[in-house]
């Protein structure tokens, strides 16, 4: 997007840009791990997990795929983790990426309405769960690097948890900021309702777990805490995210009824039945839909006036003038004898056709003989 | 079988040189070899349609019905359309002496008639056009006395109206063979099916077409032949169509 100032070849553009993105991801993993939860030492937040998901979204599955695949590996080598030894990891973290990446693949280029915002987030969601999903059973299976159930309890979970509402609050910033994210009234209201639900629920289940958590004796109390301010944060956050979705619509709504209703008057039809449950509603939206049929009918109405005024094409002759101009002509000396020679013409032209026919015939006739 | 066609209207005004002409074209694009005579000699104007400079003219009309010529000398081939479609003209003179003379004396219908017949014959014409003058005076109607077909044309004007229909009375005492209206310059505003019912009704003549008000036939005014200029025009397809029934 940016990077179309600098004219380089797309292909080598688009290396520059996974390169530096795997950079700022793996660096920002390496030092992401000293920015826990508060009180929590096993859960770091990292804000950066938003960063495949972006980039995906915006220049689809390949930069998504490796800035996340590449920029987990970098973060591990300068943990001093080696370069393979968390390939899952790997994988998961390019899955971030990935899956966004073939929803732009598959369309989702611009988001400006309610649907392709909660298809976005529903994306991220689903997204978290599966990368996880990936490394999770990539362990099982291959690496055993995990005790289980112990470590899904003790970080896995809670980190999937974190990251969820991370990318789930944070990828749409990045998306408007890049204007991905097209502010229309519907992405404005669901923005600025959502924003406010994630903000009050993050603050107060900070607020709460960070009073709990120092009296809390053991890790496992305090992963219990977790959970249960953790379930709840995702929970309210969906929710609330829902809540807020209904809310745009309901405004939102009406506009959209509204605007088809103006596009029926430009092309001629008045009867409006898209403002049918418009017109139930008692607010400014429901006038305003009662103000638009009176207009439509008042429009009509003249349109049908005129219609009739203009297209009533009055063809009106006045007979006996006719007649009288008529006479006039065609009683003249003038005129019958033009009448006669007129006759005599094609009483003539007549007989020249005939006998052109009869030539044409009788030459058939002499050729057919030959 | 060649066929005459006057091209009338009682007003000035309705386009009638116009639509002459662009008939004319749209004849000769179909391949047929047309002629177009102005025998609207008190103030001829379809020459300018043809773009033909009034100084190229050594005989016209004129000068042919007073024996000054032969008719074939009065010929100008103005449109081509391939090998076999053409456009031939017969101008009138634009002298103004030559005119004040055709007022004052008029001209012979049998010494007119044998000159189209010759041209006929000899330029292998499909379709004679005769652009009249318009009134109903007897130049007039000597061209709709020798034609096969009259074409009237008429705008939707209160004032067109009550000519128009002297003139479908006074041809059908001449016994044109068949006679045709065409309403030019007709607004948007009128449905087409309606307006053409309702002429027919007043008029008691079948309406051959209706050709619509048209913001690109008036920039163009009499600069060219429209048909050539805008081929996918509306109008031209309906000037195609008349063309078409008005052979049948």
């Amino acid at each position: 997007m940016k990077l179309s100032k600098f004219h380089l070849p797309k292909g080598l553009r688009t290396l520059i840009l996974i390169i530096t993105a795997a950079l700022v991801y793996g660096f920002l993993n390496a030092h992401s791990n000293q920015m826990l939860l508060p009180s929590a030492p096993f859960i770091a937040l990292r804000p950066q997990v938003a960063l495949p998901f972006f980039l995906g979204f915006v220049f689809g599955p390949w930069v998504g795929f490796l800035t996340g695949f590449l920029g987990n590996m970098i973060g591990d080598v300068s943990c001093g983790y080696g370069c393979w030894h968390f390939w899952n990891w790997h994988i998961a973290n390019g899955v971030y990426g990935l899956i966004p990446g073939f929803a732009h693949y598959l369309g989702l280029k611009e988001i400006r309405t309610l649907r392709s915002f909660v298809m976005m987030e529903a994306i991220v969601v689903t997204t978290n769960v599966i990368a996880i999903g990936v490394a999770v059973l990539a362990d099982l299976f291959w690496l055993r690097t995990m005790q289980f159930p112990e470590s899904l309890n003790s970080w896995i979970l809670p980190a999937l948890i974190t990251n969820i509402v991370l990318s789930f609050v944070l990828v749409p910033l990045l998306l408007v900021f890049v204007k991905f994210i097209v502010i229309t009234v519907e992405t404005r209201i669901t923005l600025v309702l959502s924003w406010l639900i994630v903000s009050i629920v993050a603050i107060s289940a900070t607020a709460v777990t960070w009073t709990v958590w120092n009296d809390l004796a053991s890790q496992a109390d305090s992963i219990q805490a977790f959970y249960s301010a953790g379930i709840v944060t995702v929970l309210v956050v969906i929710a609330g995210f829902l809540i807020s979705v209904f809310l745009a619509h309901h405004i939102t709504d009406p506009l959209v009824s509204l605007g088809q209703a103006a596009r029926q008057i430009e092309e001629g039809e008045y009867r409006l039945p898209v403002l049918d449950t418009l017109d139930k509603r008692s607010d400014e939206f429901g006038q305003l839909s009662t103000m638009m049929r009176r207009m439509a009918s008042q429009v009509e109405a003249r349109e049908t006036r005129l219609k009739n005024q203009v297209t009533e094409l009055k063809i009106e002759i006045d007979r006996t003038k006719q007649d009288e101009d008529v006479r006039g002509i065609v009683e003249s000396d003038y005129f019958k004898t033009l009448r006669q020679k007129a006759r005599g013409f094609r009483t003539m032209s007549r007989i020249n056709k005939e006998e052109e026919i009869n030539d044409a015939t009788s030459k058939d006739d002499e050729s057919s003989s030959i | 079988m060649s066929k005459i066609i006057s091209i009338h209207s009682f007003r000035g005004g309705t386009g009638k040189s116009n639509t002459t002409a662009n008939l004319a074209v749209s004849l000769a694009q179909t391949g047929l070899r047309v002629c177009v005579v102005d025998t609207d000699i008190q103030s001829p104007g379809i020459h300018v349609m043809f773009q033909l400079n009034p100084n190229d003219i050594d005989f016209s009309l004129n000068d042919f019905l007073w024996g000054k010529c032969e008719i074939e000398q009065t010929v100008q081939e103005v449109f081509t359309e391939d090998s076999k479609g053409k456009v031939f003209l017969i101008p009138s003179s634009m002298r103004t002496g030559d005119i004040a003379r055709v007022l004052k004396f008029g001209y012979d219908i049998q010494l007119l008639r044998e000159g189209l017949m010759n041209i006929i014959s000899s330029l292998k014409i499909d379709v004679l056009l005769i652009d009249t003058h318009p009134g109903l005076n007897e130049e007039t109607l000597m061209s709709i006395a020798l034609s096969d077909v009259l074409l009237i044309i008429l705008r939707p004007d209160s004032q067109d109206y009550q000519g128009t229909a002297v003139t479908v009375e006074v041809a059908r005492q001449i016994e044109v063979p068949r006679m045709y209206l065409l309403m030019n310059k007709v607004p948007d505003i009128f449905d087409k099916a309606e307006t053409i019912e309702k002429a027919q009704a007043a008029f008691n003549c079948s309406v051959i077409g209706i050709l619509p008000h048209s913001d690109e036939m008036m920039t163009l005014a009499s600069d060219g032949i429209f048909v050539r200029k805008y081929p996918d025009h509306p109008i031209t397809r309906e000037i195609g169509i008349v063309a078409q029934k008005i052979l049948e």
